[in-house]
């Protein structure tokens, strides 16, 4: 009798502890009550308000598709793509992702962990008729389809109306250089007080600059840097740091106590310019209360050639989701069903079908509005997205942001921290 | 009991397996949740694992690449030594010094005790962090309580040389623990050492000196390697207030190595980075030890 009781309590024990350690796909497949329920998993950044928004879309969804319940997981962008990876290692990546063009999109694709969403389209499910080409395929990478663009972008010259009239200024025609940037900067900043622009962030910010110079950050087969001459960088690093030691701009102490979008200077009625993307106008639009913010293009001689569409960011199934089909149906929501941009409006991009945005412009809101004409403006002022993001990139870019830091603390010269972001780029890519 | 004859042996088969059955939870996690990750860090850190692909082994790259390529982690390894080296005698000092006031305290000692330990039971959360965050930003209360006593307000999280102090002051803040651990060795120096040597006419001072500070040694050996382990692994404050900026000025080894392994995806390096940490703190702990043998005193020592 004691025996059995001691290998009973040894068995149990084992027992339970393999149930710990298997990994237990409690998320998917039925739920208790035994009718045929499939549980997805989600997984979004972004700001409060979208996380709001989003819930909400998944509710609509829900309610349309009593078959499906969709667990949400969401965070800001900080520590999303950290917590994606933990994820992509224990193999446990979520059912539905949200993907980020560029650097992670090329990471994900480089490991195979997205699904191949062509079968998808081809039969149907995902129905993307009449989706422009080039918005398609930017959620391609070798040969196959990763991800479904959830809106376009843009990067946006955003603008506190009230402090550029204070200065005298006006830019809605998208028609500045990068001198017009710095003496309107000084000038709004000396007549009103406050910052004439936030501190750019160079991870965009710097390869906007490059494309404006006819450069790309990433050469061609993305091996190396795509630009040659390390004055560009200089440049970049030297008019902020003039405009800094003018008082005209924040430097990252200031920048570093921002919480988020809903924070940000701009939105406190800290700073006149602010250059961030087109559908962060939501975020911004719903802080500032009522402050005008108005949307243009950024500055440069050649803005036209710097300026780019994007894919806000992407829809994207893992390979490891036992339930592709599911999942599919929920994008497939997400593109066709108007509800979802009455809800979230412009806040992953504008739609990226035709009839959707027409169906819309009927009634749209004040911001959205004001988001869908930038984007048609850009349309007509922009040259092709670059792709050509290496693996490596996303360190790269962390990179170039560190030595920022040091650039405007003036632990580093702007020649030396040119020359350090070539010479890291280098070892990264050797390695 | 009879005593055993020492040439029967036991037959204890049976209450062996009883027993390894009790232990069973404690054996298991310890094998598949401590043992197996540490041996398979250590053999990852001669690979190049991203966390995704397959590991491909590189022999020693890892270590090479660190000590000869990296100046961030040289940078980490001085902030971690600075913030250890200043924030552990601080925190000790501290436990120590409110220890004994409590020890006098003879009403409500409970309640004192709870609400010293309070800082400590939250410590190292990410809400005190977040707390801290809010303290020392621009608008924060301390730069409020600086300008309204007219003293000049600071950036404290936004310049290199003061971010680093916050954390400092931090990790001295939360020093409940070894506070408790020093009050049970004071409550366990009887006091008529203390009655005897006042009658020989020592004052409070040199009774400090010469009994409670000897019969607490062993009491501050323990609280000295707990600290300086813990010292070395902080995490949580520079992740959470500062996110090892300004300029890298707060980046401490453990946050580095988390950015290594979960932002760059360079897994391989950050487990080498774990092992290079594990030598450093294992050599601090045995020096620690070996000189403990001099100022170190066991009641139990007849010497």
């Amino acid at each position: 009798m004691k025996k059995f009781l001691v290998f009973s309590l040894m068995a149990l024990m084992l027992a339970s502890v393999l149930a710990a350690c298997s990994n237990s796909d409690e998320a998917s497949g039925e739920d208790s009550s035994g009718s045929d329920v499939t549980t997805l998993r989600m997984t979004w950044w972004g700001s409060q308000s979208r996380h709001d928004q989003t819930q909400e879309i998944i509710k609509a969804f829900e309610e349309e598709n009593p078959d499906i319940k969709i667990e949400a997981e969401f965070t800001g962008f900080d520590g999303y793509f950290e917590k994606m990876a933990a994820q992509a290692s224990g193999n446990n990546l979520p059912d539905i992702m949200q993907q980020n063009f560029g650097e992670y999109l090329n990471q994900y694709a480089d490991k195979e962990l997205l699904a191949d969403l062509t079968p998808f389209v081809e039969d149907g499910s995902i129905d993307v008729e009449g989706v422009s080409d080039t918005i398609m395929e930017s959620g391609k990478k070798n040969g196959k389809l990763l991800g479904i663009p959830t809106g376009t972008n843009a990067l946006t010259a955003f603008y506190n109306k009230d402090m550029l009239d204070a200065a005298g200024v006006d830019v809605s025609d998208g028609q500045w250089t990068w001198e017009d940037y710095e003496q309107y900067t000084t000038s709004i900043s000396e007549a009103t007080g406050e910052y004439g622009a936030r501190l750019m962030e160079p991870k965009n910010l710097f390869e906007y600059y490059l494309r404006e110079k006819g450069k790309t950050l990433f050469n061609e087969d993305g091996t190396g840097l795509g630009y040659e001459d390390d004055q560009l960088l200089v440049d970049y690093f030297e008019r902020n740091l003039e405009l800094e030691e003018k008082g005209a701009i924040p430097n990252y102490d200031t920048i570093q106590q921002i919480k988020g979008v809903e924070d940000e200077l701009i939105v406190r009625g800290e700073a006149a310019f602010d250059f961030r993307w087109s559908n962060q106008a939501t975020a911004l639009d719903s802080a500032a209360g009522d402050k005008p913010i108005g949307m243009t293009l950024l500055p440069g001689e050649n803005n036209s050639q710097g300026m780019y569409l994007k894919p806000a960011m992407l829809w994207s199934i893992s390979e490891n989701s036992e339930h592709k089909e599911e999942a599919a149906r929920f994008i497939d929501f997400f593109v066709n069903n108007i509800k979802v941009y009455e809800i979230g409006g412009s806040d992953r991009g504008v739609p990226i079908k035709e009839e959707i945005r027409s169906e819309l412009s009927a009634d749209l809101s004040e911001t959205d509005q004001k988001v869908f004409d930038y984007i048609e403006m850009v349309t007509e002022n922009s040259s092709p997205i670059d792709s050509n993001f290496p693996p490596e990139s996303s360190e790269i870019l962390a990179e170039l942001t560190k030595i920022d830091e040091l650039v405007m603390y003036g632990e580093l010269s702007a020649e030396e921290g040119a020359e350090q972001f070539r010479s890291t780029v280098e070892r990264i890519m050797s390695r | 009991m009879k005593p055993v004859p020492p040439n029967k042996k036991l037959n204890t088969g049976n209450q062996n397996v009883t027993g390894y059955a009790f232990i069973s939870p404690f054996l298991i996690g310890l094998f598949s949740l401590t043992l197996f990750p540490i041996l398979y860090s250590l053999y990852l850190s001669f690979t190049d694992f991203d966390l995704m692909g397959t590991p491909n082994w590189i022999g020693l790259d890892n270590y090479q690449r660190m000590f000869t390529e990296d100046p961030t982690f040289w940078k980490s390894m001085k902030v971690t030594f600075f913030y250890a080296g200043v924030a552990v005698p601080i925190r000790l000092v501290f436990a120590l010094l409110v220890a004994l006031a409590l020890n006098k305290v003879v009403e409500m000692v409970g309640l004192y005790r709870t609400l010293l330990y309070l800082p400590s039971v939250v410590g190292g959360s990410i809400a005190v962090s977040i707390m801290w965050r809010q303290l020392f930003g621009n608008d924060g209360a301390f730069n409020s309580i600086l300008a309204s006593i007219g003293l000049p307000t600071h950036s404290w999280l936004g310049d290199p040389d003061t971010a680093i102090w916050t954390l400092i002051v931090l990790y001295g803040w939360q020093f409940g623990s070894s506070m408790l651990i020093f009050l049970a060795g004071l409550r366990n120096i009887p006091k008529t050492f203390y009655e005897a040597s006042s009658v020989d006419g020592a004052g409070p001072i040199r009774q400090f000196f010469i009994i409670t500070i000897p019969l607490l040694t062993p009491v501050i050996l323990f609280n000295t390697i707990m600290q300086v382990i813990q010292g070395f692994m902080a995490f949580t404050p520079s992740f959470v207030v500062t996110n090892g900026g300004p300029v890298n000025s707060t980046l401490l080894y453990v946050l580095y190595m988390y950015q290594r392994a979960f932002e760059y995806f360079d897994m391989g390096y950050a487990s080498a980075m774990a092992w290079v940490m594990l030598v450093i703190i294992a050599i601090f702990t045995a020096l620690i030890f070996k000189s403990s043998e001099h100022w170190v005193h066991y009641e139990s020592d007849a010497k």
